[in-house]
Protein backbone atom coordinates (compact mmCIF):
# COMPACT_ATOMS: atom_id res chain seq x y z
CA UNK A 1 0.00 0.00 0.00
CA UNK A 2 1.33 3.15 -0.87
CA UNK A 3 0.94 7.04 0.25
CA UNK A 4 -2.16 7.64 -1.58
CA UNK A 5 -3.50 4.49 -0.53
CA UNK A 6 -3.21 4.74 2.91
CA UNK A 7 -4.06 8.29 3.24
CA UNK A 8 -7.57 7.32 1.23
CA UNK A 9 -7.66 4.21 3.41
CA UNK A 10 -7.58 6.45 6.60
CA UNK A 11 -10.32 8.65 5.38
CA UNK A 12 -12.36 6.99 3.06
CA UNK A 13 -15.39 6.78 5.98
CA UNK A 14 -14.96 10.84 6.33
CA UNK A 15 -15.25 11.49 2.51
CA UNK A 16 -18.52 8.77 2.05
CA UNK A 17 -19.83 10.99 4.54
CA UNK A 18 -19.08 14.00 3.63
CA UNK A 19 -20.45 13.14 0.09
CA UNK A 20 -23.94 11.75 1.53
CA UNK A 21 -24.77 14.88 2.44
CA UNK A 22 -23.34 17.25 -0.29
CA UNK A 23 -24.66 15.03 -2.72
CA UNK A 24 -27.63 14.07 -1.24
CA UNK A 25 -27.94 10.20 -1.99
CA UNK A 26 -25.35 6.95 -1.07
CA UNK A 27 -24.77 6.05 -4.34
CA UNK A 28 -23.52 9.14 -5.82
CA UNK A 29 -21.50 9.44 -2.30
CA UNK A 30 -19.98 5.87 -3.07
CA UNK A 31 -19.09 7.05 -7.13
CA UNK A 32 -17.49 10.31 -5.45
CA UNK A 33 -15.97 8.55 -2.87
CA UNK A 34 -14.05 6.17 -5.70
CA UNK A 35 -13.36 9.34 -8.00
CA UNK A 36 -11.19 10.72 -5.04
CA UNK A 37 -9.89 7.31 -4.87
CA UNK A 38 -9.09 7.24 -8.51
CA UNK A 39 -7.77 11.16 -8.16
CA UNK A 40 -5.31 10.49 -5.53
CA UNK A 41 -3.54 7.70 -7.15
CA UNK A 42 -3.13 8.99 -10.11
CA UNK A 43 -0.96 12.30 -8.58
CA UNK A 44 1.35 11.90 -5.63
CA UNK A 45 0.17 13.73 -2.34
CA UNK A 46 2.07 16.37 -1.34
CA UNK A 47 4.49 16.50 1.46
CA UNK A 48 3.55 18.02 4.48
CA UNK A 49 1.80 17.34 7.58
CA UNK A 50 -0.97 15.20 8.02
CA UNK A 51 -3.91 18.10 8.57
CA UNK A 52 -2.04 19.64 5.39
CA UNK A 53 -2.29 16.02 3.50
CA UNK A 54 -6.09 15.76 4.71
CA UNK A 55 -6.54 19.18 3.82
CA UNK A 56 -5.91 18.84 -0.11
CA UNK A 57 -7.50 15.79 -0.12
CA UNK A 58 -10.57 17.25 1.06
CA UNK A 59 -9.74 20.12 -1.54
CA UNK A 60 -9.81 17.56 -4.02
CA UNK A 61 -13.27 15.97 -2.42
CA UNK A 62 -15.01 19.33 -2.24
CA UNK A 63 -14.08 20.07 -6.31
CA UNK A 64 -16.00 17.04 -6.88
CA UNK A 65 -19.07 17.25 -5.01
CA UNK A 66 -18.87 20.83 -6.69
CA UNK A 67 -18.60 19.72 -10.01
CA UNK A 68 -21.35 17.18 -9.39
CA UNK A 69 -23.76 19.99 -8.73
CA UNK A 70 -22.65 21.79 -11.57
CA UNK A 71 -23.00 19.08 -13.91
CA UNK A 72 -26.78 17.23 -12.52
CA UNK A 73 -28.63 20.59 -10.87
CA UNK A 74 -29.08 18.74 -7.75
CA UNK A 75 -29.12 21.58 -5.71
CA UNK A 76 -33.19 21.26 -4.58
CA UNK A 77 -35.05 24.35 -4.18
CA UNK A 78 -36.18 24.76 -0.37
CA UNK A 79 -39.56 24.01 -0.27
CA UNK A 80 -42.11 23.16 2.58
CA UNK A 81 -41.48 20.00 3.81
CA UNK A 82 -45.12 17.91 3.67
CA UNK A 83 -45.48 14.99 5.28
CA UNK A 84 -46.19 11.60 4.07
CA UNK A 85 -47.39 9.19 6.25
CA UNK A 86 -46.41 6.33 3.95
CA UNK A 87 -42.92 7.34 4.79
CA UNK A 88 -40.73 6.03 7.62
CA UNK A 89 -40.27 9.35 10.41
CA UNK A 90 -36.52 9.05 9.50
CA UNK A 91 -36.63 9.65 6.18
CA UNK A 92 -38.81 12.31 6.74
CA UNK A 93 -35.76 13.45 8.85
CA UNK A 94 -33.04 12.84 6.05
CA UNK A 95 -35.29 14.75 3.39
CA UNK A 96 -35.58 17.78 5.70
CA UNK A 97 -32.27 17.81 6.34
CA UNK A 98 -30.93 17.42 3.04
CA UNK A 99 -33.61 20.62 1.70
CA UNK A 100 -31.62 22.53 4.90
CA UNK A 101 -28.25 21.97 4.14
CA UNK A 102 -29.19 22.69 0.12
CA UNK A 103 -30.86 26.08 1.62
CA UNK A 104 -27.50 27.40 2.69
CA UNK A 105 -24.72 29.23 0.59
CA UNK A 106 -22.50 26.45 -1.18
CA UNK A 107 -19.48 27.70 1.07
CA UNK A 108 -21.56 27.49 4.30
CA UNK A 109 -22.87 23.84 3.36
CA UNK A 110 -19.39 22.75 2.75
CA UNK A 111 -17.67 23.91 5.74
CA UNK A 112 -20.54 22.94 7.95
CA UNK A 113 -20.19 19.45 6.42
CA UNK A 114 -16.77 19.25 6.84
CA UNK A 115 -17.04 20.22 10.82
CA UNK A 116 -19.89 18.10 11.43
CA UNK A 117 -19.74 15.17 9.03
CA UNK A 118 -16.29 15.02 8.16
CA UNK A 119 -15.41 16.10 11.53
CA UNK A 120 -12.29 17.97 10.05
CA UNK A 121 -10.99 20.72 12.17
CA UNK A 122 -11.01 24.65 11.55
CA UNK A 123 -7.51 24.79 10.40
CA UNK A 124 -8.07 21.79 8.06
CA UNK A 125 -11.26 23.50 6.75
CA UNK A 126 -9.95 26.53 5.88
CA UNK A 127 -6.89 25.08 4.03
CA UNK A 128 -9.60 22.61 1.77
CA UNK A 129 -11.76 25.84 1.37
CA UNK A 130 -9.44 28.29 0.76
CA UNK A 131 -10.59 30.60 3.52
CA UNK A 132 -9.34 32.05 6.89
CA UNK A 133 -9.53 29.99 10.46
CA UNK A 134 -11.44 32.90 11.63
CA UNK A 135 -13.55 32.87 8.63
CA UNK A 136 -14.45 29.16 8.87
CA UNK A 137 -15.52 29.77 12.01
CA UNK A 138 -18.19 32.52 11.24
CA UNK A 139 -19.45 30.49 8.90
CA UNK A 140 -20.27 27.59 10.36
CA UNK A 141 -21.38 29.62 13.04
CA UNK A 142 -23.99 31.29 10.74
CA UNK A 143 -24.51 27.59 9.09
CA UNK A 144 -25.47 26.35 12.73
CA UNK A 145 -27.72 28.97 13.53
CA UNK A 146 -29.83 28.79 10.25
CA UNK A 147 -29.87 25.05 10.35
CA UNK A 148 -31.16 25.03 13.71
CA UNK A 149 -33.95 27.08 12.96
CA UNK A 150 -34.98 25.63 9.81
CA UNK A 151 -34.57 21.79 11.38
CA UNK A 152 -36.27 23.10 14.86
CA UNK A 153 -39.32 20.30 14.37
CA UNK A 154 -37.07 17.46 14.00
CA UNK A 155 -34.59 18.61 15.99
CA UNK A 156 -37.32 18.81 19.14
CA UNK A 157 -38.45 15.17 17.97
CA UNK A 158 -35.20 13.95 18.61
CA UNK A 159 -34.35 15.50 22.28
CA UNK A 160 -37.54 14.36 22.65
CA UNK A 161 -36.79 10.95 22.08
CA UNK A 162 -33.76 11.28 23.39
CA UNK A 163 -35.14 11.94 26.60
CA UNK A 164 -37.41 9.11 26.21
CA UNK A 165 -34.96 6.91 25.84
CA UNK A 166 -33.04 8.12 28.74
CA UNK A 167 -36.21 7.37 31.39
CA UNK A 168 -37.00 4.21 29.62
CA UNK A 169 -32.93 3.57 30.81
CA UNK A 170 -33.49 4.37 34.16
CA UNK A 171 -36.48 2.49 34.38
CA UNK A 172 -34.90 -0.70 32.93
CA UNK A 173 -31.82 -0.07 35.56
CA UNK A 174 -34.01 0.55 38.50
CA UNK A 175 -36.50 -2.33 39.89
CA UNK B 1 -25.35 37.22 22.12
CA UNK B 2 -22.26 36.63 19.71
CA UNK B 3 -19.99 35.42 22.76
CA UNK B 4 -22.30 33.23 24.03
CA UNK B 5 -22.73 31.57 20.77
CA UNK B 6 -18.81 31.87 20.00
CA UNK B 7 -18.29 30.03 23.23
CA UNK B 8 -20.54 27.44 22.49
CA UNK B 9 -19.58 26.19 19.28
CA UNK B 10 -15.56 26.20 20.71
CA UNK B 11 -16.89 24.04 23.12
CA UNK B 12 -18.59 21.78 20.26
CA UNK B 13 -15.47 21.93 17.89
CA UNK B 14 -12.62 21.34 20.50
CA UNK B 15 -11.88 24.65 20.42
CA UNK B 16 -9.94 26.42 22.82
CA UNK B 17 -12.03 28.77 25.01
CA UNK B 18 -12.38 30.87 28.31
CA UNK B 19 -13.95 28.52 31.10
CA UNK B 20 -15.63 32.20 32.66
CA UNK B 21 -17.08 32.81 29.27
CA UNK B 22 -18.45 29.28 28.71
CA UNK B 23 -19.88 29.52 32.49
CA UNK B 24 -21.45 32.69 31.53
CA UNK B 25 -22.75 31.44 28.54
CA UNK B 26 -24.34 28.51 30.31
CA UNK B 27 -25.88 30.39 32.75
CA UNK B 28 -28.52 31.46 30.92
CA UNK B 29 -31.27 29.33 29.40
CA UNK B 30 -31.17 31.04 25.68
CA UNK B 31 -27.05 29.52 26.02
CA UNK B 32 -28.22 26.21 27.37
CA UNK B 33 -30.88 25.79 25.00
CA UNK B 34 -28.35 26.93 22.40
CA UNK B 35 -25.82 24.13 23.30
CA UNK B 36 -28.66 21.32 23.23
CA UNK B 37 -30.33 22.31 20.19
CA UNK B 38 -26.67 21.90 18.69
CA UNK B 39 -25.58 19.09 19.96
CA UNK B 40 -29.10 17.57 18.46
CA UNK B 41 -29.04 19.21 15.01
CA UNK B 42 -25.13 17.32 14.95
CA UNK B 43 -26.91 14.03 15.37
CA UNK B 44 -29.60 14.67 13.06
CA UNK B 45 -27.37 15.71 10.27
CA UNK B 46 -25.34 12.37 10.31
CA UNK B 47 -26.06 10.09 7.47
CA UNK B 48 -27.83 7.18 8.29
CA UNK B 49 -25.84 5.16 5.20
CA UNK B 50 -23.63 2.51 6.22
CA UNK B 51 -20.06 3.21 4.58
CA UNK B 52 -19.17 0.81 1.97
CA UNK B 53 -16.48 -1.39 2.21
CA UNK B 54 -13.12 0.55 1.11
CA UNK B 55 -12.25 -0.06 -2.53
CA UNK B 56 -9.07 0.53 -3.30
CA UNK B 57 -8.99 -1.24 -6.57
CA UNK B 58 -6.27 0.88 -9.14
CA UNK B 59 -7.87 1.74 -12.66
CA UNK B 60 -5.69 -0.03 -15.51
CA UNK B 61 -2.17 1.76 -15.21
CA UNK B 62 0.31 1.27 -17.58
CA UNK B 63 3.89 1.04 -16.83
CA UNK B 64 6.68 2.25 -19.23
CA UNK B 65 8.05 -0.56 -20.24
CA UNK B 66 4.08 -1.75 -20.93
CA UNK B 67 4.07 1.31 -23.44
CA UNK B 68 7.44 0.24 -25.03
CA UNK B 69 6.72 -2.95 -26.06
CA UNK B 70 3.10 -2.01 -27.50
CA UNK B 71 5.12 0.47 -29.18
CA UNK B 72 7.92 -1.74 -30.50
CA UNK B 73 4.88 -4.57 -31.18
CA UNK B 74 3.04 -1.80 -33.55
CA UNK B 75 6.21 -0.67 -35.25
CA UNK B 76 7.56 -4.92 -36.27
CA UNK B 77 3.85 -5.40 -37.68
CA UNK B 78 4.01 -2.32 -39.38
CA UNK B 79 7.39 -3.30 -40.97
CA UNK B 80 6.37 -6.63 -41.60
CA UNK B 81 3.37 -5.84 -43.02
CA UNK B 82 5.45 -3.42 -45.61
CA UNK B 83 8.15 -5.17 -46.39
CA UNK B 84 5.26 -8.91 -47.12
CA UNK B 85 3.56 -5.93 -49.59
CA UNK B 86 6.37 -5.14 -51.11
CA UNK B 87 7.34 -8.85 -52.07
CA UNK B 88 3.92 -9.89 -53.41
CA UNK B 89 3.12 -6.88 -55.37
CA UNK B 90 3.31 -6.81 -59.28
CA UNK B 91 5.75 -4.89 -60.37
CA UNK B 92 4.43 -1.74 -62.52
CA UNK B 93 5.57 -1.83 -65.37
CA UNK B 94 4.72 0.48 -69.03
CA UNK B 95 5.47 -1.87 -71.60
CA UNK B 96 2.21 -2.89 -73.65
CA UNK B 97 0.66 -6.56 -71.98
CA UNK B 98 0.93 -9.39 -74.44
CA UNK B 99 -1.77 -10.31 -77.23
CA UNK B 100 -4.28 -13.16 -76.04
CA UNK B 101 -5.61 -13.22 -79.61
CA UNK B 102 -3.87 -12.60 -83.34
CA UNK B 103 -6.33 -11.50 -86.26
CA UNK B 104 -4.29 -11.21 -89.62
CA UNK B 105 -5.27 -7.81 -91.35
CA UNK B 106 -6.32 -9.10 -95.28
CA UNK B 107 -5.48 -6.40 -97.91
CA UNK B 108 -8.43 -5.43 -99.41
CA UNK B 109 -9.20 -6.34 -102.94
CA UNK B 110 -12.09 -4.88 -105.20
CA UNK B 111 -13.87 -8.19 -106.53
CA UNK B 112 -16.59 -6.54 -109.02
CA UNK B 113 -18.26 -3.21 -110.32
CA UNK B 114 -17.48 -0.23 -113.13
CA UNK B 115 -15.29 2.02 -112.55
Amino acid sequence: MDDAERLFAANHHRLFRYFCRAAGSADTARDLTQDVFVRVTRTRPPAGTEMEVRAWLFRIARNLALDHHRQHHRRPEPATLVADPSRPASQDVNAAVNQALAALPAVDRDVFLLREVAGLGYDEIARACELTPDAVRSRIHRARLQLRERLAAPIATFQTLAVRRTQHAHETIEP
Amino acid sequence: MTSTHDVISALLDNEPFDPQELTDALSEPAGRALLIDLAALRQIVQPADAVPPIATARPAQRRPWQLLAAAAALLLALTGGYVAGTRQAVAPSTDAPPPTRIVQAVPFTPTGGTP
